[in-house]
């Protein structure tokens, strides 16, 4: 017997999975984190929770029970060297070698079988003709959002009504991207030349976070979203309001700017409606986001910074430095010039 | 060649002496190469481990600007690529598959001792290759997994995106060559008595590991072959614009990637199995199991690749079936995680640091197994792909896993390796510091997957909940750094000035501790005839179930040293320069065609043709100069011959991969050319020439096997020249398509045809230049009765080409106007 080592062992081995322990149970007891994906707030994430609270456990069974056999085979049915008597010389065991092939196949088989009916039921292949159409555009590194049953297009932030079923249609405008909405749709990749479906029913208003999931180059980390779930009356408001004309400012620094944005070449990629814009055009291979209602918009530049006019004058002075690798130019707006521009923008509510 | 390497001396004691550098670099000793991948290996963990700490430090807190965006891509996708291609792969096969494998099965070394030199140099190359970026600027950005159409010029447009499919296409061809190599020597080079259920658990698991790179490697060579086209020549392999889609590389990435993971575990798990019995003083539990469950786990490896494409939108039928083929993989997992709890149970424990290694490995991998079952749920999936819980999944069965293994082959094996005892104190501080750090490091990051962080974001908002967490993982990370720094240390303390070891210092079961250590290049005088598993223990007590305790039989520490009639009977082949300047030539014609310097390409790929008909004069028949198999092959078949079929197996996944993608992609193709293209009469012509042609090699051989030494080298010449008629064919008919506009890159058609039907060409091509080089070697004498084994290991490589050209014929040919969905 070496009570030095065996003691350190034990001691350290039992510190470790205390130290797991705690760690687990102070992990899932976290905050109200707006990406949390174990605070579903849609049909879809509850079934997706469900699931995985479910695997959770029996995974925690499982760890158990290899725990359990680690300490039994470590700390109490083996000896020391120096040990008076014979070590075991078992070998084999065809009843135990029968019973963990046998055990976790059935655990298996718990699994699959509500993995497989999870997977049928959230990925319909038809949905109520009432469901809203919502297409999602993904861009590097920003999210277009329109509506085609009313005409919305918008960018950054995308509103829902709750209690109706929404249909995402998704597709990539250039490389991989995915869309991932933790509290309400979980994920799915946005392919260029695919269109793919995410279809759910939201059932409680609040303002949610979302980011691109895929690797998508160099400022994949500033490619989020907010998803705001409105009530049916806000949304009916919202969508009336987007649909309306661009605000045109009477006087004031934002009159000024209205002029500065008929000069400047910020048209070339983005829309103002009724005033300007190459809509569902491509300029040189890149689009921006529309800006007829920006003002209304709580963030911008893929929803990385709220939308302050400090802001946005950071942005327009040198987008590459908020965003690096963005597709935006640097185009030498300073000055008054860049004070009114950007009055213009935060004018269009 | 000019410069001679300096000849063997077999009477030294081990195979470290002697030689100088000029001996290391020439040398072909299984035993010196797999050092020389040990010590690349440690230097490019070392700087794996600097790119993670970069990684983390950049992290640390929300809004970082310690590294620029374009940095951070740099420096994930290297972690990634470095520690799978160039530390983990290296080490298990390369490293300690290498130095064991010959060892544990009896034998004098690998099967091609000049092959595995030349696939450490081809390695090393493509290890610096991907590393080029260091110098030039511009290291892969792309992730490890590199998806398209994010690695096209357009979006990719530096050099960044080309050292990762070069450096990735010449450490493909290191691998495979590899694979070949072991697979060979496992089936054929056992030492008699090892049948297959007598072999070590270490050599099931790399045997088994082979099969799968060169099962799973040519999806990938596909793969990058695709890419490099799209980048060079302009074609659309994965671009939208022209019917293709970007899933394809997918699909070919994780056909390829699935198994990788496998060949990452799988030796993990034959070292875990070879040193608990040792420690344990017990024989492996359920060893039929053991060794079936392995193979259960690479068969099932090749049907969950879809597990990685949950998101990508595949439809309900595929994301359950792979749902359920994924789950089914943790059954055989399973019963390994309990055999190696059973093989500890009751026994008489030792807790020496590969021991203490090997017992963490079990938990911290289960930790992993576990969470992987999660994912192959597919709505699991939905919310914890590509976040940071994957990144903990993956960490624990690689780090806590795999390279907890490794290191507890390091404490084990090292004694063996350099003569010289580790240090235990220090190990036993880097094992407990290590498990400690690795824990603080790796489990937050499932609190950080469920809070919904996502991988490969290079700065993040604060008030997500992923401050803290971040924070102390990176602060963990630093000091899990740092411990490595004990073990480096250790290594290298300890292989000059450590405790000398003697032969057998773990009273340890398997045969390589029969021999000295370090071993002598020959490594066995004469080796026991093998009459059951644990044939060095049983050699030692008599009985496999004995407990190691009562007196030994034989004691190797005490053995009289060889005499000179011993050593003048044994025979090894001599050092070489040809791997070194092959692989030379290789990294030559690679980095030319990165710089864009192309008389560097042509420079490169002269010498190399110029050394391979050189070294074939040299050993007209490869085996001329191999080391005396202790005792008879073991299916009666030769090395190479086994080899060719094991090649022709890779290349069979590599034609199915190119031939598929013709298939999905033949109706998408847009506008002209389309299959109408086709001439069949004028092709059906070369078809009937090269089939005829396999007749005329029969002849050849025919002839050489009777000894007819004038008509062997007139039918070998013969086929040879209906070779050359099929290829003038399809000169023909390549011109008669340019003139007629289709260009390679017209659309996808025609470069799925040109590339299929081009490499097919290529594999013809390299026939004729095989079969013209034999004619010769036959014209002047060279080829006798004795040796139409190499004609006829020409012939099966013939002949196989020959086969895929009817499938392609028919496939392509004659079924050209057969619409697909």
């Amino acid at each position: 017997m070496r009570p030095n080592l065996f003691d350190r062992a034990r001691v350290g081995l039992s510190g470790v999975v205390a130290a797991l322990c705690g760690a687990v149970l102070s992990g899932c007891g976290g905050g109200p984190y707006p990406m949390d994906t174990l605070s579903p707030q849609s049909d879809l994430t509850r079934a997706f929770t469900s699931l995985f609270k479910e695997i959770t456990i029996l995974d925690a069974i499982v760890l158990v029970v290899v725990i359990a056999a680690m300490i039994g085979a470590i700390f109490i049915y083996s000896s020391r060297e120096g040990d008076p008597g014979e070590p075991s010389a078992m070998h084999s065991d065809v009843t135990l070698e029968m019973l963990w092939t046998v055990i976790p196949a059935l655990i298996l088989v718990a699994i699959t079988v509500p993995t497989v009916n999870t997977i049928i039921k959230t990925q319909p292949d038809k949905w109520p003709a009432n469901a809203l159409e919502v297409r999602v555009i993904a861009h590097q590194w920003w999210w277009e959002f329109r509506y085609p049953s009313s005409g919305v297009d918008t960018a950054d932030e995308v509103h829902i009504p709750e209690g109706q079923v929404i249909h995402f249609s998704m597709v990539s405008d250039d490389v991989i991207h995915s869309f991932f909405m933790p509290a309400i749709g979980g994920k799915r990749d946005v392919v260029p030349g695919q269109v793919n479906q995410i279809t759910l029913t939201a059932d409680k208003p609040g303002e949610y976070y979302g980011q691109c999931t895929e690797y998508c180059g160099t400022s994949h980390a500033n490619m989020r979203f907010r998803l705001f779930v409105d009530t049916p009356e806000q949304f009916k408001q919202w969508t009336a309001h987007q649909l309306d004309g661009p605000v045109r400012p009477a006087g004031g620094d934002a009159a000024a700017g209205a002029k500065e944005w008929a000069n400047a070449p910020c048209a070339i990629c983005h829309t103002i409606k009724g005033v300007s814009g190459f809509s569902k055009q491509y300029a040189f291979g890149f689009r921006g986001p529309d800006l007829t209602h920006f003002g209304s918009r709580t963030t911008f530049a893929g929803s990385i910074m709220d939308n302050t006019p400090a802001n946005v004058a950071m942005w327009i002075e040198n987008p590459d430095k908020v965003k690096p690798g963005a597709h935006m130019p640097t185009l030498g707006v300073q000055g008054q010039q860049l004070t009114d521009l950007v009055a213009y923008l935060e004018s269009l509510k | 060649m000019a410069a001679q390497p300096k000849p063997l001396h077999l009477e030294q004691a081990s195979y470290l002496e002697g030689g100088g550098i000029y001996g290391w670099l020439t040398t072909i000793d299984h035993k010196r190469i797999a050092v020389m991948y040990g010590v690349t290996a440690l230097l490019l963990m070392g700087l794996g481990g600097i790119e993670a700490m970069l990684i983390r430090a950049q992290l640390i807190v929300p809004d970082n600007h310690f590294l620029t965006a374009d940095f951070y891509n740099q420096i994930f996708t290297m972690h990634g690529l470095t520690m799978i291609f160039l530390v983990v792969m290296p080490l298990e096969t390369g490293f300690f598959g290498n130095f064991l494998i010959p060892l544990q099965i009896g034998a004098r070394d690998v099967a091609f001792p000049r092959v595995n030199a030349l696939s450490f140099w081809i390695f090393l190359l493509g290890a610096m290759v991907l590393n080029f970026g260091w110098i030039w600027g511009g290291l892969p950005n792309g992730g490890w997994f590199g998806y398209a159409n994010l690695s096209e010029v357009y979006y990719s447009p530096g050099l960044n995106i080309d050292y990762y499919d070069v450096g990735l296409l010449i450490l493909g061809v290191s691998s495979v060559m590899s694979a070949l190599n072991f697979f060979v020597t496992i089936v054929n080079m056992r030492a008699p008595g090892m049948t297959f259920m007598r072999m070590p658990m270490f050599i099931w698991a790399l045997l088994v590991t082979v099969i799968l790179l060169l099962l799973a490697f040519p999806a990938l060579t596909v793969g990058l072959i695709f890419l490099f086209a799209d980048r060079y020549f302009d074609t659309h392999f994965y671009r939208v614009i022209a019917g293709a889609t970007p899933i394809l590389w997918q699909h070919l990435f994780w056909i390829f990637g699935h198994p990788e993971v496998y060949i990452m575990a799988l030796p993990a798990f034959g070292m875990i199995s070879e040193i608990l019995p040792v420690f344990s003083r017990k024989p492996l539990f359920g060893y039929p199991m053991m060794a079936y469950s392995i193979i259960l786990i690479a068969f099932l490896s090749y049907g969950v690749w879809g597990h990685h494409m949950f998101a990508t939108g595949m439809g309900p039928v595929a994301d359950s079936a792979f749902s359920i083929t994924s789950m089914l993989i943790a059954i055989p997992t399973g019963v390994k995680v309990f055999s190696w709890i059973a093989t500890v149970w009751g026994g008489r424990l030792r807790f020496t640091t590969a021991m203490l290694f090997a017992l963490g490995f079990i938990l911290e991998f289960t930790i992993g197994g576990l969470s992987g079952v999660m994912h192959a749920s597919a709505p699991v999936d939905m919310e914890q792909t590509d976040s940071y819980i994957i990144i903990a999944h993956f960490h624990y069965v690689l780090f806590g896993g795999v390279l907890m293994a490794i290191l507890a082959s390091f404490y084990y094996w090292f004694p063996k390796i350099s003569g010289r005892m580790m240090n235990e104190t220090l190990g036993k501080w880097h094992f407990w510091l290590t498990t400690i750090f690795f824990n603080c490091t790796f489990f937050p990051m499932h609190f950080l997957g469920e809070l919904g962080m996502p991988r490969r974001i290079y700065t993040y908002a604060p008030g997500m909940g992923w401050d803290f967490w971040n924070f102390f993982e990176s602060v963990s990370a630093f000091f899990l750094g740092a411990t490595f720094l004990i073990f480096f240390f250790n290594v290298a303390y300890s292989w000059f000035n450590g405790e000398r070891a003697s032969a057998d210092p773990w009273n340890a079961r398997t045969l390589e501790w029969m021999t000295p250590s370090p071993p002598p290049v020959y490594n066995f005088v004469t080796v026991p005839a093998v009459h059951s598993r644990d044939a060095f223990w049983v050699e030692k007590y008599g009985d496999v179930e004995a407990s190691g305790l009562g007196e030994k039989r034989l004691n190797v520490d005490y053995l009289p040293p060889p005499s000179a009639e011993e050593i003048a009977a044994i025979h090894m082949p001599e050092p070489s320069l040809y791997p070194l300047v092959m692989g030379g030539a290789i990294f030559l014609a690679g980095v030319g065609m990165l710089v864009g310097w192309y008389r560097l390409v042509f420079g490169g790929l002269g010498l190399l043709a110029f050394t391979a008909i050189s070294m074939s004069f040299e050993y007209i028949d490869w085996g001329q100069d191999n080391p005396h198999q202790v005792g008879e092959s073991f299916l009666g078949l030769d090395n190479r011959k086994l080899g060719i079929w094991a090649f022709i197996g890779s290349e069979c996944v590599f034609f199915a991969s190119l031939i598929s993608t013709y298939m999905v992609y033949k109706s998408r193709s847009i506008g002209y050319p389309d299959a109408q293209i086709l001439n069949i009469p004028l092709t059906s012509f070369s078809t009937f020439v090269l089939l005829m042609s396999s007749l005329l090699m029969v002849l050849a051989l025919a002839g050489y096997q009777r000894g007819d030494r004038f008509w062997g080298t007139f039918w070998l010449f013969g086929t040879a020249f209906f070779g050359c008629i099929f290829l003038g064919g399809q000169v023909f008919e390549f011109h008669d398509f340019y003139a007629r506009g289709m260009l390679y890159n017209s659309n996808l058609f025609s470069q799925c045809f040109y590339t299929l039907v081009g490499f097919h060409g290529f594999h013809v091509f390299i026939g004729v230049c095989w079969l013209i080089t034999m004619a010769i070697a036959g014209a002047r004498g060279k080829i006798g009765k004795s040796r139409a084994l190499s004609v006829e290991i020409a012939g099966l490589y013939w002949h196989f080409v020959d086969i895929v050209w009817v499938v392609i014929f028919t496939l392509i040919y004659l079924m050209r106007t057969i619409k697909h969905a």
